[in-house]
């Protein structure tokens, strides 16, 4: 629950005071992440679903959520090849599934997608495969993006890079 | 950001003693715990205090374990808190926050476990202080309900009632008035005075306003200390007595295996002579 609060603590900050004011001027928000990673990491937590969405009800609604999806296993093997050690929370170790971190973290984050799955549904995420390469991701989401904001997609220097 | 909204989750007035007001903590069940929970409520200077530390003592000496819980005295979150007064950054949602999250780490580290045990909580403040801060600064009344659906129901809510000139000079003469105290946040008025009168009052019109929707037993704190710690005890002993006999006389049941070590036989009570 402290986990949870602190959390929605540090969001309002910032809702309050990096993202409320530029979209009042009328400038474009990219936030890596948002309340959908509360909902999703409470959720596998044990915390009570319908209490952390009621949590949130003060965050704006995105314009366009996009939720980049990858199995277990890819993003696992993804961590490890980059970094030794994987993070105490991130792992899940607080829930003391496993003294193994590696063994942990699958255990915590499966639950984590699992959770993610019901939010793509009840959000209306836009889902981008995230087991391709790097190029065809950004392609997709360029896509997704200009269709929303109704600008032409040029794909000019992915093209030149792929 | 909610797909609906569900107020009837949330801290609202009616939900059973003892058993958390709304969905609560799902992955702490308290149901059947032993322990009682005391809540005493009041806005600054009435006394709440004193009045605890005596009933703390007479408690004790009739062999109930007791632990006291105050108002951001958590150890995770108290430094914090006192840190973000002190910075101009605060706003009303992040101040709420805080204090929840505060409540959050009390509730499961410190509250829970003492009722699990069968001690008697006697909480300095409760939930409803953090409701009545945010209903005078204009904070959504469902939404903070509902954040407060993961508390627990006092057995017992004692406000204690003051009027608003009592409660300034009492503060005056005990220790001047304090920016936060004054709601100075709020810009209410131009000097600290006019602030803290016009923000206490607003306050005793938001504790006023869920004395019936909670249930509050409201004692008069212009009386005497030991006047209002007769009645106090008056009312604790009251229902403490009838609890044990509740208790006494009810059939064995599963909750007697929440005390290990305790006689099988035995129902399980208020622990005494801890």
């Amino acid at each position: 629950m402290t986990f949870s609060l602190l959390h929605a603590t540090d969001f309002a900050d910032r809702l309050l005071y990096n993202i409320i004011p530029p979209l009042k001027a009328g400038m474009i928000v990219l936030a890596d992440r948002y309340a959908y990673t509360a909902f999703s990491r409470d959720a596998a937590r044990g915390v009570d679903r319908r209490w952390v969405r009621e949590l949130y009800s003060f965050a704006v609604r995105p314009d366009l959520a996009v939720y980049f999806r990858v199995p277990i296993e890819v993003s696992t093997d993804r961590l490890l090849a980059r970094r030794v050690k994987l993070k105490f929370y991130e792992a899940g170790m607080d829930m003391g599934w496993s003294t193994n971190a590696v063994e942990s973290f699958r255990l915590f984050q499966g639950k984590v997608l699992e959770e993610y799955d019901r939010l793509v549904e009840e959000f209306e995420l836009s889902v981008i495969p995230a087991t391709g390469s790097i190029t065809d991701q950004q392609r997709t989401f360029r896509k997704i993006v200009s269709q929303h904001l109704a600008i032409e997609a040029t794909d000019d220097e992915l093209d030149e890079l792929a | 950001m909610s797909s609906t909204s569900l107020p009837e989750d949330g801290a609202n007035g009616g939900a059973k003693p003892g058993s958390y007001y709304g969905n609560g903590i799902p992955y702490l069940p308290i149901e059947g715990y032993p322990g009682k929970l005391i809540a005493i409520e009041g806005t600054d200077g009435v006394g709440r205090s004193t009045q605890i530390t005596l009933l703390r003592e007479w408690l004790e000496v009739q062999g109930y374990g007791v632990i006291e819980t105050g108002w951001t005295r958590s150890t995770l979150m108290q430094p914090t808190i006192d840190l973000a007064k002190q910075s101009n950054t605060l706003n009303k949602l992040t101040f709420v926050l805080l204090y929840a999250t505060d409540f959050a780490d009390r509730l499961e580290k410190e509250i829970i476990p003492a009722l699990k045990a069968g001690f008697i909580v006697l909480s300095d403040r409760y939930i409803y202080t953090a409701m009545a801060r945010a209903g005078v600064r204009g904070v959504d009344r469902t939404w903070i309900r509902n954040l407060y659906g993961f508390a627990i129901a006092p057995h017992l809510v004692f406000y204690l009632k003051i009027d608003e000139k009592t409660l300034i000079r009492r503060v005056l003469q005990a220790r001047g008035m304090d920016y936060w105290e004054s709601g100075m946040d709020m810009k209410l008025g131009d000097d600290i005075y006019e602030s803290f009168r016009a923000y206490q009052k607003a306050l005793l019109k938001e504790y006023a306003s869920m004395s019936d929707e909670f249930g509050f037993r409201v004692l008069d704190a212009r009386r005497k200390v030991d006047v209002i710690q007769d009645e106090l005890r008056r009312q604790i002993g009251a229902f403490l007595a009838e609890s044990d006999a509740s208790r006494a006389e009810g059939s064995e049941s599963t909750q007697t295996q929440l005390r290990p070590g305790s006689d099988s036989t035995q129902t399980p009570q208020v622990v005494k002579n801890a």
